[in-house]
């Protein structure tokens, strides 16, 4: 919530309320208002169609309640009535009727020179994983699996670094481009990528994966994502290539390590 | 009991005019002393600083300082070794080490287009700690007679045409061009032989993209390295050289160059209607006053033969079609045109070319092989009137690619990225610069890409200044490869190969797919639209208002009827 946005029109409405503003000016402040606060007052923008959509049933609402009785059909109706009758606002009256067209054909020509953006696709983040995938002719199974390393966590917990420095070293010479050097996704090729790699550093990426489904995206990458994980156009490369599967294990050790995250439990998977 | 009052309270005089007196003198001295210490910082600032560089520094500038760490095979240019106490980026003279200030100003900002990052979510006394570990690498620092001095900046007269005309002038006379070449696109006859202090091979900054500078974009920027110079590389200082005033006019020239303060990257190129034929004799002066898009080009690192430091860094792209064909001009800055040697985009690259050697370049293995950095590192005199060795011919020439999908997508799956995959092929069209004429190929990925000539393509393409301008051009429908089509999108890629710096096949500079859109011959004009609106709009007006006054007009007829009656009435009833 944007709350100096909202204090504003709540100054508004209070200094209105103060001047004991006619019917029609209350309408008219309410509606005003309430664009202002839908349109602006919200940190997370609210997408101008559904702001249109909003006003809509904003205005019946307006006109149900100004309409709702004799007397307050006759309070709104008033004033438009003296504008529009009376010659002491006749070139008021006149700028108006030229006003509203020219405002509307300006809305049209805006409207008719928006910028040209190329077709967009929406991006399923994570799709569901496979339940088994081979890498290097050994079969890994994603469900039931585990990094067989993360014990070595209590077991031996100097073998465990060994191989947490081993998956930074994986990191370091291969991932840093991308996902870059605090893992903020803020590489040096990050400019020219769509879209952008991964943010291991944000604390709802990895934490809520669990570490055989990295395991299935490091090694496949983007040509391995299922036929639902549109629009494909992940530059996220297929490690199988490059790494053997202790280093791929190795790297995730790194990436929950050096965040400071877990891997989601199999636990949590199953009582979903 | 008053005198002895008296006495205290004179004691206590005295002694604070003694504090005084010695405080006056010492005052200042101290600071200047404390000033004139090395600034080291203290034990525990030091051991934050590890810490910290422990976790973020190490894996590229190496546990010793060394700029040895996991990274740097893969780095260029090389993460700085601290050892040497040599610094880029400073306000202090040639040869001199960073102030403190100095140091913490380029670990925050980073030094952009290399892999030396920004750390702008690190406090400013993570930053500081930071700063004093690296000084540990080197006792340069911790010597007294070493203590950093920054140079005078003095401030700025205002930036006319005429300081950017004398410093293009200047820029001509002080050998600037040399390096930088006359455009300053790094394409100076020196330029292919420049190493740095190690050895390691190093480019000319290209100055008509001021966004890679280093050491900031700025005219103050400019004045600053300019003054300061490069220290370990064959930038050199020109505090003594110049006038403050010549050095502003060159900041000025140098900032005019690149035009605008960022690259303006873009994701979209419009292909504009031409009238007349497009001829390809005429080359880029058909492309008029079409939009120009840029694109940043990435190293490929996803497929085997990985180019980690591609030498381009953007392309820039106009296109145009007339009644039959369309033509695109792809353009981008080039140290050097390698014409001769031969390119593929399916010439296989060893995988240890992926790593470049991790000794000194001089050594065998050196991005540039071996003869070509045969130059004593330091000995760059840039004043020097001999002739710059010339590099011997490349085995590589020198090439370009534009891949469009073989047929136009009808969802969001568009062939992969790179030279497309098995289901979904591209259309390549490849021009190897030591050529005269491109090359179709179909790609079904990296590692399945096939010739397929159907005599469509033609092209065009020269080198100028630093600048290769390629054109190709084919018809709008053509036998292989998906039709553009007016009003409609097209995904689109590039490839760009350094013959220089062994690029061919997968070791490359690429873009992700971009579009570009066949901007309809005649726009659809928004007066029709808009005229229509405001007369309609105009006449419910006039209609709601003319209804109003009507209705208000009878209703005033009726009263004054209703009003007349009663008065008869009352008149009546009177009589
Ligand atoms: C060429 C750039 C690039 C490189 C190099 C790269 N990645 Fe990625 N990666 C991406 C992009 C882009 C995404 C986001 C799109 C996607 O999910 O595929 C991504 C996504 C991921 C994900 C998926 C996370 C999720 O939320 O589903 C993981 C895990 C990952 N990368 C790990 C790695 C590791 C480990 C390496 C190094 C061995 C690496 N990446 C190297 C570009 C890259
Ligand atoms: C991904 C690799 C990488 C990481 C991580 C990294 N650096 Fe660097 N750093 C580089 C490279 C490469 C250069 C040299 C850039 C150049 O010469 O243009 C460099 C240069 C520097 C310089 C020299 C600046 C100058 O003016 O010459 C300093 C200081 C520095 N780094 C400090 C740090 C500190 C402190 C950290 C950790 C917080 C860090 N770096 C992390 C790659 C890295
Ligand atoms: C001997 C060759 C040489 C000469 C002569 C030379 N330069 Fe440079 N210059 C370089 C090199 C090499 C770099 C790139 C250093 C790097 O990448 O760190 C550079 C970088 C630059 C940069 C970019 C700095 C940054 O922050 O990245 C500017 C600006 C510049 N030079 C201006 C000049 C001007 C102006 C002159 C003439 C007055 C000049 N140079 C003369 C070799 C030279």
């Amino acid at each position: 919530m944007n709350i100096l946005v909202v204090l504003a029109v709540a100054a508004v409405f209070a200094l209105l309320r103060f001047r004991r503003a006619n019917l029609l000016v209350w309408a008219g402040a309410w509606w005003v208002g309430l664009y202002v606060i839908f349109r602006f007052g919200f940190s997370a923008p609210i997408p101008s169609s559904v702001v249109s959509l909003y006003m809509g049933i904003v205005s019946i609402a307006i006109l149900a309640y100004v309409s709702s009785s004799e007397e307050r059909r006759e309070e709104v109706s008033r004033p438009l009535v003296r504008f529009m009758t009376e010659t002491r606002y006749a070139a008021l009256l006149g700028a108006t009727v030229v006003a509203i067209p020219a405002l509307a054909a300006a809305n049209v020509y805006v409207q008719m020179n928006v910028p040209l953006e190329p077709p967009l696709f929406p991006r399923t983040v994570h799709p569901a994983s496979p339940t088994e995938i081979t890498v290097h002719d050994k079969k890994i199974d994603l469900d039931a699996g585990e990094n067989p390393y993360l014990e070595l966590a209590i077991s031996h917990p100097e073998e465990f670094r060994k191989h947490v420095e081993n998956g930074r070293r994986v990191y370091y010479q291969n991932c840093v481009f991308c996902h870059g050097d605090n893992m903020t996704a803020n590489g040096m090729f990050v400019h020219g990528l769509d879209p952008i790699p991964t943010n291991f550093a944000d604390q709802g990426a990895i934490s809520i994966l669990r570490d055989t489904y990295l395991f299935w995206r490091i090694s496949k990458g983007g040509p391995g994502l299922p036929e639902e994980a549109a629009p494909w156009d992940t530059a996220m490369p297929a490690w199988e290539k490059f790494l053997k599967e202790e280093e791929i294990w190795d790297a995730i050790l790194f990436l929950y390590d050096f965040t400071g995250q877990k891997p989601r439990a199999k636990e949590e998977v199953h009582t979903q | 009991m008053t005198s002895r009052l008296i006495g205290s309270s004179a004691l206590g005089c005295l002694a604070v005019v003694i504090a005084l007196l010695f405080a006056a003198p010492t005052g200042p001295t101290g600071m200047l002393l404390r000033a004139q210490g090395p600034d080291i910082g203290t034990e525990a600032q030091r051991e934050s600083g590890k810490t910290l560089y422990l976790k973020y520094c190490v894996q590229c500038h190496g546990e010793k300082g060394d700029g040895n760490g996991y990274a740097t095979p893969h780095l260029l240019p090389r993460p700085r070794d601290f050892t040497t106490g040599k610094f880029k980026v400073r306000t202090t003279p040639s040869g001199a080490l960073p102030t403190h200030q100095d140091l913490v100003n380029i670990i925050r900002r980073g030094m952009p287009y290399t892999s030396m990052p920004a750390w702008p979510n690190l406090s400013d006394q993570e930053v500081s700690d930071l700063a004093y570990f690296t000084k540990t690498f080197s006792p340069d620092f911790s010597i007294p007679e070493n203590i950093p001095q920054p140079i005078p900046l003095p401030s700025a007269p205002a930036a006319t045409n005429e300081s950017i005309e004398l410093g293009k002038k200047l820029y001509e006379e002080n050998g600037c061009l040399k390096c930088h070449g006359t455009l300053g696109r790094g394409d100076g006859p020196s330029a292919p032989t420049l190493v740095d202090d190690l050895g390691h091979p190093i480019r000319a900054a290209d100055l008509a993209q001021g966004w890679t500078f280093r050491g900031g974009s700025s005219r103050e920027d400019v004045f600053k390295t300019m003054s300061t110079g490069l220290n370990g590389t064959p930038m050199p200082s020109f505090l003594e050289a110049l006038q403050p005033e010549q050095r502003w006019a060159i900041s000025d020239f140098i900032v005019s160059l690149s035009g605008s303060n960022g690259p303006g990257y873009t994701n979209l190129v419009v292909a504009k209607h031409v009238l007349d034929p497009i001829d390809l004799a005429k080359g880029a002066a058909n492309f008029g006053s079409a939009p120009v898009a840029r694109f940043p080009i990435i190293g490929q690192i996803t497929e085997p033969g990985r180019a980690f430091h591609p030498p381009t860094t953007a392309v820039t792209v106009q296109a145009i079609y007339d009644a039959e064909s369309i033509a695109l001009l792809v353009r981008w800055h080039n140290m050097s045109a390698e014409k001769a040697g031969k390119n593929d985009p399916t010439l296989p690259v060893p995988p240890e070319e992926e790593e470049e050697s991790a000794t000194s370049g001089a050594s065998k293995g050196g991005v540039f092989g071996d003869q070509e950095v045969a130059q004593p590192p330091a000995a760059a005199d840039p004043f020097a009137e001999a002739a710059a060795p010339i590099a011997p011919p490349s085995e590589f020439s020198d090439a370009v690619s534009i891949q469009i999908p073989m047929q136009a997508p009808t969802g969001a799956r568009k062939p992969y990225f790179i030279f497309g995959d098995a289901q979904n092929a591209v259309d390549l069209w490849f021009f190897d610069l030591a050529r005269p004429d491109p090359l179709q190929f179909t790609g079904r990925g990296s590692a399945d890409i096939a010739p397929n000539d159907t005599g469509d393509l033609s092209g065009v393409a020269s080198y100028d200044q630093g600048e290769w301008s390629v054109i190709f051009k084919r018809p709008l429908r053509a036998t292989s490869g998906a039709p553009f089509v007016p009003g409609e999108f097209l995904p689109l890629a590039f490839s760009v190969w350094d013959g220089f710096s062994r690029e061919r096949g997968n070791r490359r500079g690429l873009t992700a797919w971009y579009s570009i859109y066949v901007e309809p011959e005649v726009a659809p004009s928004a007066a029709g639209p808009m005229v229509r609106t405001a007369l309609l709009i105009l006449v419910i007006e006039l209609a709601v208002i003319g209804l109003v006054r009507r209705s208000r007009r009878s209703a005033a007829e009726v009263l004054r009827a209703k009003a007349d009656g009663e008065g008869r009435q009352q008149a009546a009833t009177r009589a």
